[in-house]
C-alpha cells in the first residue's frame, strides 16, 4: 500500500496541478488577510470590526466557504486518469482496484489537509498582522482563532475527499467540477429558502461546514431576506461528525464505483 | 507451461456478442500474432485476460492463475493497450517513474527500460508533445519495467515507422527468444509475417484458427503458362501432385518444385512460356479465413 501512496504522491506532484493548488492556497489565505486589512467594518454592508468575535468569525468563514476549492483538486482524482487514458495502466499494475483507489484516497486527503494547513497559515498570519496594525486584537482569544484555523484546514481535508468520491462517480472530470460547483454554491443555497427543506441544512455539508466552522453569514443572509427565522445549526462537534460521516460516504463510493466496471 | 491459457472466453455487449467461447493458448518462447479484423473481439479478449472487462463466460489465466489474482501482476505480465494515455503533464520520465512506484521496482529500472527502448533521448519531454512512434516506445518501457516473463501487446506498431517497426520486429524476436510469452494483435500482416511463430485469428468472436504460422499458408506451388496445358497437366499429375486449371493457358501445380517441371517439359518437348515458384501470403490466408475480398 505504501508503494501506491508513493506513486500517487510521485504522479500528483509530477503534473502542474499541484502548483495551481500551493498558489489557491496561499491565495484563499492571502484574500481572507486582505480582507481582515480591509476590516469588516468597512464591508457593504458594514459588520462589527475584526476587534469583535463577530468580526474575526466572519471573516474565517469566508475562508471557510473556500473550502470548495481543494474539492476541485480532489475530483481528478480518479477522473483525470479516465479523463488522460490512465486508468487501464493504473489499473494492471493494481488489479485489486480497492488498493489504487484506498491509496488516492490517502493522498488526497493528505493532499487536502495540506491545501487547508498552507491556506490556514496565511489566512491566520494575515489576521493578527491586521490586528496588529489597525492597533486592535482580535475579538476571539488566540487559541480559538488557531482552533478555528484547524478545523478549516480539516475541514478542506473532508472537501477534498468529498472530491475524491465525486470524480470516482462521475468519472468525467468536467461533470464532477460542474455538479460539485452546483452543489455548494447553488443547490445547498437555494434549498436554505425552501420552507419545510430548510430544516435539513445542517445536515447537508455546507451546514455541517458552517457549524464547524461557527461562521452563519449565510444562514442569516436568507433568513433576513426571506423574513424567515435562520435555521439552528448543528453544535460544532456534530458537525464535525456529520461532514466526517459525508468524507467516509464519499470514501466508499471511490472505492466502490469503479470496483466492477469495465474498464474500456 | 503454457504462459497464457484462454477457454471458452465470452464476453456480451446488450445484444451484441463481443466474443464467443475462444479458446487458444499462448506459449513461452515465441511470438504469437492475434489477428482478426475491425470489431473481431481482439481488443475485448485481450482486456478480459487482463481483467479489466469482466468475462461472461469462461477464463482467461496467466501460468494457471486470474491476472487479478497474481502476486506481483506487473512482475509477471507487461501490456500495451490500444486506448492507453499518459498525463500530459508528465515527463515521459516522470510517467516511468510513478509505474515503477506502483510496481515496487528498484529506481534503476526506470533508466534501463529507458535505455532498452529508446525513450532516454525524450525522457525529460512532457508526454503531450511526444509523436505517436515516441509514445508507443513509452507504453513498451511501461509494460517492461517488472521485466514481465508473458508481454500482451495491442497493435504496439501503431504509428511507428519503417526504421522504428523494424526495431519493434527485432526487439520482440530478441524478447521471445529469452523465454517470454508474447501475444502482438496487428493490422500490419507483412510485419506479422516477418515476426510470429504462430497466431490466433478470431472472426466475429470466434476463433478461426490458432496454431504454428506454418499452418497458416497453403502449400507453395507453381504457376506455369504454357500452350500445351493439356499436354503438361497429363504429365505432371500423379501421387502427391495436384495440377489445378486457372485459365485456359495456365496451369498452378502443388507438389513439384519448378526445376522438375521445367525438365519434365523441356523433354517431352512442351513449351513453357512463364514457370514462377508461387508463395502464398499471410495476407491471403488470412483473408480466406476471415471472409475478406479473396
Amino acid at each position: 500500500m505504501s508503494a501506491l501512496v508513493l506513486a500517487e504522491w510521485h504522479r500528483l506532484t509530477s503534473a502542474r496541478l499541484w502548483r495551481w493548488a500551493v498558489l489557491a492556497a496561499i491565495g484563499s489565505g492571502a484574500f481572507t488577510a486582505l480582507l481582515a486589512f480591509i476590516g469588516p467594518e468597512n464591508f457593504d454592508p458594514p459588520l462589527p470590526g475584526l476587534h469583535t468575535a463577530e468580526g474575526t468569525r466572519v471573516v474565517l468563514g469566508v475562508l471557510g466557504l473556500l473550502a470548495f476549492v481543494p474539492a476541485l483538486l480532489g475530483t481528478s482524482a480518479v477522473a483525470a486518469e479516465h479523463r488522460h487514458r490512465t486508468i487501464a495502466t493504473t489499473m494492471l499494475y493494481a488489479p485489486r482496484r480497492w488498493t489504487a483507489l484506498l491509496a488516492k484516497i490517502v493522498t488526497f486527503t493528505g493532499a487536502g489537509l495540506a491545501y487547508g494547513a498552507i491556506t490556514a497559515v496565511v489566512a491566520g498570519a494575515g489576521l493578527f498582522t491586521a490586528a496588529a496594525a489597525k492597533g486592535s486584537t482580535l475579538g476571539l482569544p488566540p487559541g480559538e482563532v488557531l482552533a478555528l484555523l484547524v478545523r478549516i484546514a480539516v475541514t478542506m481535508g473532508v472537501y477534498t475527499l468529498l472530491g475524491v468520491g465525486f470524480g470516482a462517480l462521475f468519472r468525467n472530470q468536467v461533470a464532477a467540477l460542474v455538479v460539485l460547483g452546483s452543489y455548494f454554491y447553488v443547490v445547498e443555497t437555494a434549498l436554505m429558502l425552501v420552507p419545510g427543506v430548510k430544516a435539513l441544512y445542517p445536515y447537508l455539508p455546507g451546514g455541517a461546514t458552517a457549524a464547524l466552522t461557527g461562521f452563519t453569514y449565510l444562514a442569516d443572509a436568507v433568513a433576513a431576506q426571506t423574513g424567515q427565522a435562520a435555521g439552528t445549526l448543528l453544535p460544532a462537534s456534530l458537525g464535525g461528525a456529520v461532514l466526517v460521516g459525508y468524507a467516509a460516504l464519499a470514501a466508499l463510493a471511490a472505492v466502490a464505483a469503479p470496483l466492477r466496471r469495465d474498464i474500456t | 507451461m503454457t504462459a497464457v491459457e484462454v477457454r471458452g472466453l465470452g464476453k456480451t455487449y446488450g445484444p451484441v456478442a463481443a466474443v464467443t467461447d475462444l479458446s487458444f493458448d499462448v506459449p513461452p518462447g515465441e511470438v504469437t500474432a492475434f489477428l482478426g479484423p475491425n470489431g473481431a473481439g481482439k481488443t475485448t479478449t485481450m482486456r478480459m485476460v487482463l481483467g479489466l472487462v469482466a468475462p461472461d463466460t469462461g477464463s482467461a489465466t496467466i501460468g494457471g492463475v486470474r491476472y487479478a489474482a497474481l502476486r506481483r501482476p506487473a512482475a509477471t505480465v507487461g501490456a500495451v493497450l490500444d486506448t492507453s494515455g499518459f498525463h500530459p503533464d508528465h515527463t515521459a520520465g516522470a510517467h516511468l517513474r510513478v509505474y515503477a512506484r506502483m510496481g515496487g521496482f528498484p529506481r534503476h529500472r526506470t533508466e534501463e527500460v529507458m535505455d532498452l527502448t529508446g525513450v532516454t533521448p525524450f525522457a525529460g519531454r512532457p508526454t503531450r508533445g511526444l509523436s505517436t512512434g515516441m509514445r508507443q516506445r513509452l507504453h513498451l518501457a511501461t509494460a517492461l519495467l517488472g521485466d514481465p516473463s508473458v508481454l500482451l501487446l495491442d497493435e504496439p506498431a501503431n504509428g511507428l515507422d519503417p526504421e522504428g517497426n523494424a526495431w519493434l520486429r527485432g526487439f520482440l524476436r530478441e524478447l521471445a527468444a529469452q523465454g517470454r510469452a508474447v501475444l502482438v494483435s496487428s493490422h500490419v500482416l507483412s510485419e506479422v509475417e516477418q515476426l510470429a511463430d504462430r497466431v490466433v485469428v478470431i472472426r466475429e468472436g470466434r476463433l478461426a484458427v490458432a496454431g504454428p504460422m506454418t499452418g497458416l499458408y497453403a502449400a507453395p506451388g507453381v504457376l506455369i503458362r504454357t500452350p500445351g496445358a493439356d499436354g503438361l497437366s497429363a504429365l505432371l499429375s500423379g501421387d502427391g501432385v495436384t495440377v489445378e486449371r486457372t485459365a485456359t493457358d495456365t496451369l498452378l501445380v502443388h507438389g513439384l518444385p519448378a526445376d522438375r517441371i521445367a525438365a519434365e517439359a523441356s523433354s517431352h518437348g512442351i513449351l513453357l512460356h512463364e514457370i514462377t515458384p508461387v508463395r502464398p501470403t499471410l495476407e491471403q490466408a488470412y483473408l480466406d479465413l476471415t471472409g475478406g475480398p479473396a
